[in-house]
């Protein structure tokens, strides 16, 4: 099979790792040198498709050959899906030319399950070996983690790879036996802990070799089984807190061609997905505990956003003076970034905090106003009852289609 | 009123603005030319001589925010960074943060720019020139860009971070840039041959980087909206793969894909693996 056939196939079959970050590397450069490739810490998006998202990687499979059978795979055993498999030097010749070009940062490469875990993540491992030894690559290289694979094989991975990846995919362990009944979700995790271990032996060591510089990820699957939002943010806490994972992916259930009737045939749940991740970004970035976010079993609002839903919920902290408040608190404000908050406290150390200044800023006022007082406003409406102002700034909803099968 | 030319050259702007703030000159009695768009009304009075009585002390960083703000192009290039910088060098420091009106317009500017170098790390395409064509003109690769704004001389050294002794060019229609493999060879003039190089070099390898956009592309996904915010159209013309965007977006619409699946994917043979 032709190279451009293989890559037609095996970028096809990776397009459902949600993944594409290439941020977060150390400060790496080629220039005098032989070899290519840098990295700076941000990432870069070189292009992208009408599905709205970045390309920043390659990110192809090895193969799309695998012994497992996951329901929600498109590549699963039992998928009628054309099938074809690269060879290590085909990844890095595709690599070197594809990054020339300035189409993309780097690699992203994951792999169906062949023969063993074991040979998996060795195959896996050689690639990256082969861009960084024998072709002096300094770009990024994101690894996908084989879970049941040597701790040893891991730690290569580790020490090749700017980022490795495990893949939770379904939370619960119901739903792994059900969905996924090759894969166990305590050799997941324990994959996770090989890693984690290996950032933590350099962690303090300036001069140990770098191991995974931009972190590990992992990616769940929202909306091919039946775990609600509370259970994904929960597990996402307890990942970010437990392994010190530097972001969980959230991947909206596209249907696969093929589908097996364990899995839905729907639409991916695009909405869904938007408010995990803007929630996931509010426990990361903002400090809010999932516990706040969303107290009950369910799922997050879907016509407000998760800040706005939680400063409702908590009237009693607002309005917040913007000329006193910590920044800690300006934060929690719907409609005020922490760009916005960083300015405002740049600000108010020269004068007082005024109106117009927010129109400044772009804040987005509509949310904001009713949450705030300055040195010239107040809100008139502070007393409005939340679930009136919930109705003048929910979003409005597309009509929701029918299933055919509800 | 006085009328000033800095040939958009931000070291002849500064020293004529620090002429201009020594003898407290006013914003409002001075303007710099912007090419054709000469002010009608401005008469030619001369810059005074001599650096004038007042010595203004400015923060260090307005000089640097100054000089992001000079790459952009636009209505009141240079006028907007005397404003800027008579008022804080009068003790008004909110004329450069992004509360004040005027300070909001310099931050919206810096913002601009920055994005726009941005958009030369990620947008820019380099076309890999053939063997002998690349020892004849020693260089191996070429890219041709169309910046919004001034970025391509301070934002380009990252190409030669990233190839290594890669010897690349990138033409502009306005200016053009050289890498040698050791040394830049920025021109405010972007020679004739080298627009001619980049814009006709062939490039047969170009449909393995489109077979990959086809194919990680998910129509099940569709949401053009996005695309159009991050990557302006304006770019689309000078990307291998824009010319499939239109073609991606109106197959997915036409409902023929249900699922994530690339369409020519779709048309292979499949098989079942064995255990």
């Amino acid at each position: 099979m032709q190279l451009i056939a293989k890559l037609g196939i095996l970028a096809d079959a990776a397009k459902y790792d949600a993944s594409c970050a290439s941020s977060g590397a150390p400060k790496r450069s080629s220039r005098g040198r032989d070899g290519l490739g840098a990295t700076d810490g941000m990432g870069i998006c070189h292009s992208y498709t009408p599905d709205g998202r970045c390309v920043s990687l390659l990110k192809v499979l090895l193969t799309n050959f695998c012994l497992y059978d996951c329901q929600y795979c498109v590549n699963r055993r039992s998928s009628n899906v054309p099938r074809a498999r690269f060879s290590p030097e085909e990844v890095v010749r595709l690599t070197l030319d594809f990054y020339r070009r300035n189409c993309i940062s780097g690699l992203f490469l994951s792999s169906g399950i062949i023969r063993s875990a074991d040979y998996t993540m060795e195959q896996l491992n050689r690639v990256a070996r082969l861009l960084r030894e024998e072709h002096g690559f300094r770009g990024y290289i994101h690894l996908k983690t084989i879970p049941d694979a040597d701790p040893l094989l891991i730690e290569e991975a580790g020490r090749l790879a700017d980022r490795l990846s495990v893949n939770v995919e379904l939370p619960t362990e119901a739903s792994l036996k059900r969905l996924a009944p090759e894969k166990q979700a305590h050799t997941i995790r324990q994959a996770m802990g090989v890693i984690h271990q290996g950032q933590q032996a350099v962690a303090n060591e300036p001069r140990a070799p770098r191991f995974t510089p931009a972190g590990q990820s992992t990616q769940v699957i929202v909306g091919a089984d039946a775990t609600d939002d509370r259970t994904l943010l929960r597990n996402a806490e307890s990942l970010y807190q437990g392994y010190g994972l530097k972001r969980v992916y959230y991947s909206a259930f596209s249907p696969i061609p093929d589908s097996p009737n364990s899995v839905p045939l729907a639409a991916p749940p695009l909405l869904r997905e938007h408010r995990l991740y803007q929630a996931d970004f509010l426990m990361r970035g903002y400090g809010y505990k999932a516990g706040e976010l969303l107290g009950q079993a369910g799922n997050l609002a879907l016509d407000i956003d998760p800040k706005l839903a939680w400063a409702l919920a908590n009237r009693e902290v607002f309005p917040l003076d913007l000329n006193r408040a910590e920044p800690a608190l300006l934060a929690r404000i719907p409609g005020i970034g922490l760009r916005s908050v960083q300015r405002l406290v740049t600000l108010r150390r020269e004068r007082r905090i005024r109106y117009d200044d927010l129109i400044q800023l772009r804040c987005v006022l509509e949310k904001a106003r009713p949450f705030i007082v300055t040195s010239d406003y107040r809100p008139a409406q502070a007393e409005l009852r939340s679930g009136l102002l919930r109705q003048r700034l929910r979003e409005p909803q597309a009509p929701v289609q029918m299933g055919l099968w509800a | 009123m006085i009328a000033l030319d800095c040939d958009d050259l931000f070291d002849t702007w500064r020293k004529q603005a620090r002429v201009l703030l020594g003898h407290g000159i006013d914003p409002a009695d001075v303007t710099w030319s912007q090419g054709p768009m000469d002010d009608l009304l401005a008469i030619a009075t001369p810059l005074p001589e001599g650096p004038g009585p007042f010595r203004p002390r400015v923060p260090a960083a307005l000089l640097a925010q100054l000089e992001q703000a000079a790459r952009y192009r636009g209505a009141q290039r240079w006028n907007l960074l005397y404003e800027v910088l008579w008022r804080v060098a009068h003790g008004d420091r909110t004329a450069m943060l992004a509360g004040d009106r005027l300070g909001s317009e310099l931050q919206r500017r810096i913002k601009q720019v920055s994005r726009e170098a941005h958009h030369l790390h990620a947008f820019v395409r380099f076309v890999p020139l053939p063997e002998a064509v690349a020892e004849r003109l020693q260089l191996d690769l070429v890219a041709y860009h169309e910046p919004a704004h001034d970025i391509l001389e301070s934002a380009s050294s990252h190409f030669a971070d990233r190839l290594g002794r890669q010897r690349w060019l990138i033409a502009t229609p306005t200016d053009g840039i050289r890498f040698d493999g050791s040394n830049l060879d920025y021109r405010r003039q972007c020679p004739g041959e080298w627009i001619d190089w980049a814009r006709h070099a062939e490039d047969p390898g170009a449909e393995l980087w489109r077979t990959y956009y086809r194919s990680t592309f998910n129509p099940a996904r569709l949401n053009p909206d996005a695309l159009r915010l991050h990557m302006p159209g304006r770019f689309w013309r000078h990307l291998p793969e824009g010319m499939l965007i239109p073609q991606l977006e109106s197959l997915a619409r036409q409902g023929k894909q249900r699922d994530g699946q690339a369409l020519e994917v779709g048309l292979q043979r499949g098989k079942r693996v064995g255990r």
